[in-house]
Formats: structure tokens, C-alpha cells, sequence
């Protein structure tokens, strides 16, 4: 198959998927599938983006909770001051954006794990401050910081799900420009080599930049419609590490550096999420142990593992 | 201090050996020039322009490519990705007129068979040329070229010296860094010799070899 006939292949599957997705709701879906598509769409979106700094960048960025949390109260917030919530989950993205921006500085000083142990504070950081800041003299409930998504008590769940989707076809069409532009190769030069990268005339500052700040962005309205879904935010869930779990394990179940991974292990994660539950805390743990897991036996997740069987098995070259 | 006083000019379109024993801090001149190390004082003039300072990603854009002594490729990206993405930000040209470039840079660099191969599974031998072809591709005008007779063995040798002489008939001027007597003998003009830091000697190769202080150092003193 030539490049261009697997393109057209490539994007009516995605075109195919996206219009049944959306037309399921009107069909007449069970509620509990909406739930779980939902949670899909949301995974899906924030670890094609974890994906894009962790397999395409080289940034091991164990923040994704912040973008998500910051967002989620940006757009909670700007309901209780009569702003749609539509317009709320955009400029929850464009706050967790900036916000991305104001960390770049101190975080990018520090490379590979201390990279990743400087951003794992962040979202702990957001966490101590929501729990003490109240931005609106809105309805607190349960005498926290937590906060009611208002006025969305009318919004029917059809219209997350469809933001959901929206978001999450958003992200893989995304992936897969910057995956084929200049831009893309120039990150995968910086994650195999920044040195010779900068040698090579990439301005290693900048274009990682650039890669947060897009990440940080579409996390963050995936978060923000979320949190429109959930209909109540508080700090503990907002600036969970679960979410760092989250698009964590998906990546690296899937394939991380792989550009279907996120789709599969999204999937994967919706299941173990609600097959978890039950488990309370403990599910955490369990989630730990698959995590090792996988890494240990497939490092290359299950998409990385298929590629390579289907390679080794009919000899089609790279 | 790594460096102290070196100081010396490379006129456009030569071919100037930088030669030195290990630990002469060849390798750290070139990581001054190309903004990976600042110098604590002294400038590095570029076609007449103060460039002291300036980041790496710059002094490529202005014209100065290098390779490195133990080959950085980028692993996962095949040989014509690495070659082209020099070309799409050192040059700052399009992807596809970088990719039909690259397989130019390719073919001089007698690695066309390779194209579609990810550099991690490339040979050492190979990644050596693949660092010229890489620093080529940023089509500069200076082109600090660093050991690459390291690990290449009598035939690959020439190859490379080759490469690096058709380079220079492209009009590109050469500083190549190295120890091997025979390659300074046969490519290039003059010579400069730096030791400890300083520069103890530079001229003709024939006249350098038979400097005392060379030799000297080299191997050892006499008693």
C-alpha cells in the first residue's frame, strides 16, 4: 500500500469512527455506555498528549493533573460568574497553556528524571493551594474547597459526550500533523539527542516549549469537560495523581511512542477503572503492579508488540 | 582552566588541523566556538562577527556545523531523517525539499543504501559518516570536524578523508581535529598545535612534526 492510499484508509476509519461515535446518543445508547465513552474520550485525548511529551518529545512531564485541575476550576469558576460552560472548558485550556508556560522556565532547567520529579510537585503544589483558596463566594459543599459546576444541572449528558469526542478525534488528528511535520521530526531529534540537536540548528528551549504548551492546552480541555460532566470539583480529585495514572498507564500499555497506543490503552484503562472501583484505595496499588508489569514484560505496549510480531511474521520491511 | 590563550585564524576555504595530545582540550575549543561553552574572556570572531556566546542552535544557523568524536545520532530516526532534519532547521528549508537534499548529503557521503535504516542500527563506522553527512546538510561554511579517524581502520580511513576533501571543494573551510600524524600529513595546510591548553606550535605539517615541543609532548621528553 502506497503512503497516500493507507492515508485515505487511515483517515475514513477515523472519519467512520467519529460519525457513529456521534451518532450513537441519538440511537438511543444505554446511559452507562455514554458514562463509559465519556471516560474513553477524556483518557484518550489527555494520553495522546502524554504521548506526544513522554514518546515524541522526551519529556517524562508528571504533571498532567495540574492542566487538568487548573482547567477544571478555571471552567467551575467561570460558571459561578454566569460564564457558559462551553466557553469555560476553552479557557481552562487556555489557562492550563499559560500556566505551562510560567513552569517552563524553572522546570526545563533540569533534565530526564529530575525533569520528571520537579514536574510531579506541581500538581501537588495546586493542590495545597485550592485547598486553601476560595476564588468565588460560591456554594461550598461539604464544607471544603470543593466546588458545583453551576447552571449544568440542565446540560444533558449528550453534549459532554459530544464535547468528549470532539476533543478526542481533536487530539488524534493533532498527533498525527505534528507526527508528519517538521515541527515533529524536530522533537524526535531533541528526545534521541539534544546535544546534536542543537547542533543541528533546533532550538531545544523553544520547540519543547511549544510541545507543553500544546499538551497543557488539549489536557486541559479534556479535564475541563470532564469536570462539566462531573458537575463538581475539588481539589483532592483535580490534582490526583490518579490522572497522572491515568494517561500513564494508557501510554505505556498501548505503546508508548507509538501513534495508535494512547487509542488502545485508553480503552484498556476505561475497563480497569470501573473494574477497580470497587477496590478503593487498593486500586491504585493494583494499577502500580500492572504498570510494572507491562513495562517489565511488554516495554513496548500492546500496539508496539502487534508491530512487531506482524514484522517478524510476514518479513514486511520497516 | 581548560583553555588559556589560544588564539589563532582560519582563513575562508582552508583546511587547518588542530592537533594536540589527549586531554589537549581540542574538543573544548570546538565547544567554545559552537556556544556550548562560554569563555570566561577572549572572543570567537565569525566572518568578521562577534559570535562569544551565542547558543548552539545559532552558530549553526550562522554557518558552523560540527561532528562529534563518538557519534550522537538520533537513534530512533532513520539516516535520511537525521540528515534532514539538519537540513530543515539549520538551513531553515522545507521537509520535502530537506528529504531530496538529504539524500544528496547521502550519496556523497556513500550512505544512500542506508536511507531508510534507524541509526541505533547503524555500525559505529557508518555513524562516523553519518555525523559528516548530518553537519553537511546544514550546508555551513565552517565545519569543525572532530576525530574522525577514530576506530576507522586503513581502508576507511581514505574513505573519509574522501569525503571530507570533496566537502572542501564545495568551498566549505575545515577545521579537523585530530592525532593521527597521517591524516594531518596528508589533509590539510597548516597545523595548529595546543597542549594543556595553550598552543605550542603551527605552520606547515612538515614543519610542525619536526617542532621539538611537538614531539615533545607527543612523546615525551627526552632525558
Amino acid at each position: 500500500m502506497g503512503i497516500t492510499t493507507r492515508r485515505i484508509v487511515v483517515l475514513s476509519l477515523l472519519g467512520g469512527f467519529a460519525v457513529v461515535m456521534a451518532l450513537l446518543p441519538i440511537m438511543g445508547m444505554p446511559q452507562t455506555w455514554m458514562l463509559y465513552l465519556i471516560y474513553f474520550f477524556v483518557f484518550l485525548a489527555a494520553a495522546n498528549m502524554w504521548n506526544l511529551l513522554a514518546g515524541f518529545s522526551g519529556l517524562l512531564a508528571l504533571c498532567p493533573a495540574a492542566f487538568i485541575g487548573l482547567a477544571g476550576y478555571t471552567m467551575t469558576i467561570l460558571t459561578w460568574l454566569n460564564i457558559p460552560f462551553y466557553v469555560g472548558i476553552l479557557v481552562g485550556g487556555v489557562v492550563a497553556a499559560l500556566f505551562s508556560i510560567l513552569i517552563s522556565g524553572s522546570v526545563f532547567r533540569m533534565k530526564g528524571v529530575y525533569f520528571a520529579i520537579g514536574t510531579l510537585v506541581v500538581p501537588e503544589i495546586l493542590r495545597l493551594v485550592f485547598l486553601r483558596w476560595r476564588p468565588v463566594g460560591g456554594e461550598l459543599s461539604g464544607g471544603g474547597a470543593g466546588y458545583m459546576v453551576k447552571g449544568v444541572s440542565e446540560v444533558i449528558m449528550q453534549e459532554t459526550y459530544w464535547l468528549g469526542l470532539a476533543v478526542a478525534v481533536a487530539s488524534i488528528i493533532l498527533i498525527g500533523i505534528i507526527l508528519r511535520s517538521k515541527f515533529g521530526l524536530g522533537l524526535a531529534a531533541i528526545r534521541d539527542n539534544d546535544t546534536s540537536a542543537a547542533s543541528s540548528g533546533i532550538d531545544v528551549f523553544r520547540l519543547k516549549l511549544y510541545s507543553f504548551i500544546i499538551a497543557a492546552f488539549v489536557m486541559g480541555v479534556a479535564g475541563a469537560i470532564f469536570y462539566s460532566y462531573q458537575r463538581y470539583i475539588e481539589p483532592n480529585s483535580a490534582f490526583n495523581i490518579r490522572w497522572l495514572m491515568i494517561v500513564l498507564l494508557a501510554t505505556v500499555i498501548g505503546g508508548k511512542g507509538i501513534e495508535e497506543g494512547p487509542f488502545v490503552g485508553a480503552i484498556i484503562v476505561v475497563i480497569l477503572h470501573f473494574q477497580l472501583a470497587r477496590y478503593g484505595e487498593i486500586s491504585l496499588l493494583i494499577q502500580g503492579i500492572i504498570l510494572v508489569v507491562i513495562m517489565l514484560a511488554v516495554p513496548q505496549g500492546i500496539t508496539g508488540l502487534i508491530r512487531d510480531l506482524r514484522r517478524s511474521g510476514s518479513f514486511r520491511p520497516g | 582552566m581548560a583553555l588559556n590563550n589560544v588564539s589563532f585564524e582560519l582563513p575562508s576555504g582552508a583546511i587547518m588541523g588542530l592537533m594536540g595530545p589527549n586531554g589537549a582540550g581540542k574538543t573544548t575549543l570546538v565547544n567554545v566556538i559552537c556556544g556550548f561553552y562560554k569563555p570566561d574572556s577572549g572572543t570567537v570572531k565569525f566572518q568578521g562577527r562577534d559570535i562569544t556566546g551565542i547558543p548552539p542552535h545559532k552558530v549553526c544557523r550562522l554557518g558552523i556545523a560540527r561532528t562529534y568524536q563518538i557519534p550522537q545520532p538520533f537513534g530512533e530516526l532513520t539516516a535520511l531523517q537525521n540528515v534532514a532534519v539538519a537540513g530543515m532547521y539549520g538551513r531553515g528549508v522545507g521537509k520535502s525539499a530537506a528529504e531530496s537534499e538529504a539524500l544528496e548529503v547521502l550519496k556523497l557521503t556513500d550512505l544512500a543504501d542506508k536511507k531508510d535504516v534507524p541509526a541505533k542500527n547503524l555500525t559505529t563506522i557508518t555513524l562516523k559518516r553519518l555525523e559528516v553527512a548530518r553537519a553537511r546538510a546544514t550546508d555551513p561554511k565552517l565545519l569543525l570536524v572532530d576525530e574522525p579517524a577514530a576506530g576507522l581502520n586503513e581502508t576507511e580511513l581514505p574513505h573519509m578523508l574522501e569525503i571530507l576533501a570533496a566537502i572542501r571543494q564545495a568551498g566549505v573551510t575545515i577545521l579537523l581535529i585530530e592525532h593521527v600524524m597521517q591524516v594531518m600529513r596528508e589533509a590539510v595546510d597548516t597545523i595548529f598545535v595546543i597542549n594543556e591548553g595553550t598552543p605550542i606550535a603551527s605552520g606547515q605539517p612538515d614543519e610542525v612534526m619536526k617542532d621539538k615541543r611537538v614531539i615533545e609532548c607527543y612523546l615525551g621528553e627526552y632525558q
